[in-house]
């Protein structure tokens, strides 16, 4: 049975395992839920042609070793997808801390500008 | 900043040529972005290793899932052309 694996370490040093069920149906379609069209555009109308093929199947209609590779494959990408889109959330979420601070500074920076700058009128520059 | 972000993965082929064959169809793409982004392929056996490096998660969720996408046409194209006849072959 050919089952993918992957390791995620980052920079806070937590390191996340993930591995492949055979017998979930989210590992058993080439469909995947994180990659292909996205449903606003499916909404619209628009017909997704790059959909990917069902995993081939030999002449006694079984599925290929392979076919099955790919199809846990994709179920492998949908986990870290949306692992990383979530690491990616929280990222987000530390940062307005940041970029209100730079935007605290930036305003502060503004604020002495303007005022030399209403000098420099008042002195008649 | 370094490239402080990592994810390895392995996938298994039916056999070393396979793995192999999959290495040699990647290892030419580009990266676009040497400084943000790293993937090095190598195979042990039948195993085709693919380890990321990254800035930072959002490079790395791009990086890997484009890998992915390129391996799973790979997958399909072998699964789909490389005949037993094609198979016996001792070159890649």
């Amino acid at each position: 049975m050919l089952l993918p694996t992957a390791t995620y370490c980052g920079s806070d040093t937590k390191t996340v395992k993930f591995e492949v069920n055979p017998t979930d149906v989210r590992y058993q379609t080439t469909d995947g839920k994180t990659t292909g069209a996205s449903p606003y555009v499916l909404n619209a109308g628009q017909v997704d042609r790059d959909r990917p093929s069902e995993p081939r199947k030999d002449v006694n209609g079984k599925i290929t070793a392979l076919g099955e590779l790919r199809a846990r494959l994709t179920g492998l990408q949908d986990d870290i997808n949306e692992f990383l889109t979530e690491r990616m959330e929280l990222a987000k979420g530390k940062k307005p801390r940041l970029a209100k601070q730079e935007q605290r500074i930036e305003s502060e920076i503004k604020e002495l500008l303007d005022g030399g700058d209403g000098d420099d009128d008042a002195d008649g520059l | 900043m370094g490239l402080d972000h990592s994810l390895k993965l392995q996938i298994p082929f039916e056999n070393a040529r396979q793995a192999a064959i999959a290495k040699e169809v990647l290892r030419p793409d580009p990266i676009l972005k040497p400084q943000d982004f790293q993937v090095d392929y190598t195979t042990d056996q039948n195993v085709l290793r693919v380890n990321f490096q990254s800035i930072d998660e959002r490079v790395l969720r791009v990086g890997v899932s484009s890998v992915i996408d390129s391996i799973k046409t790979i997958i399909e194209t072998i699964d789909e052309l490389d005949t037993p006849s094609i198979s016996t072959g001792s070159t890649i």
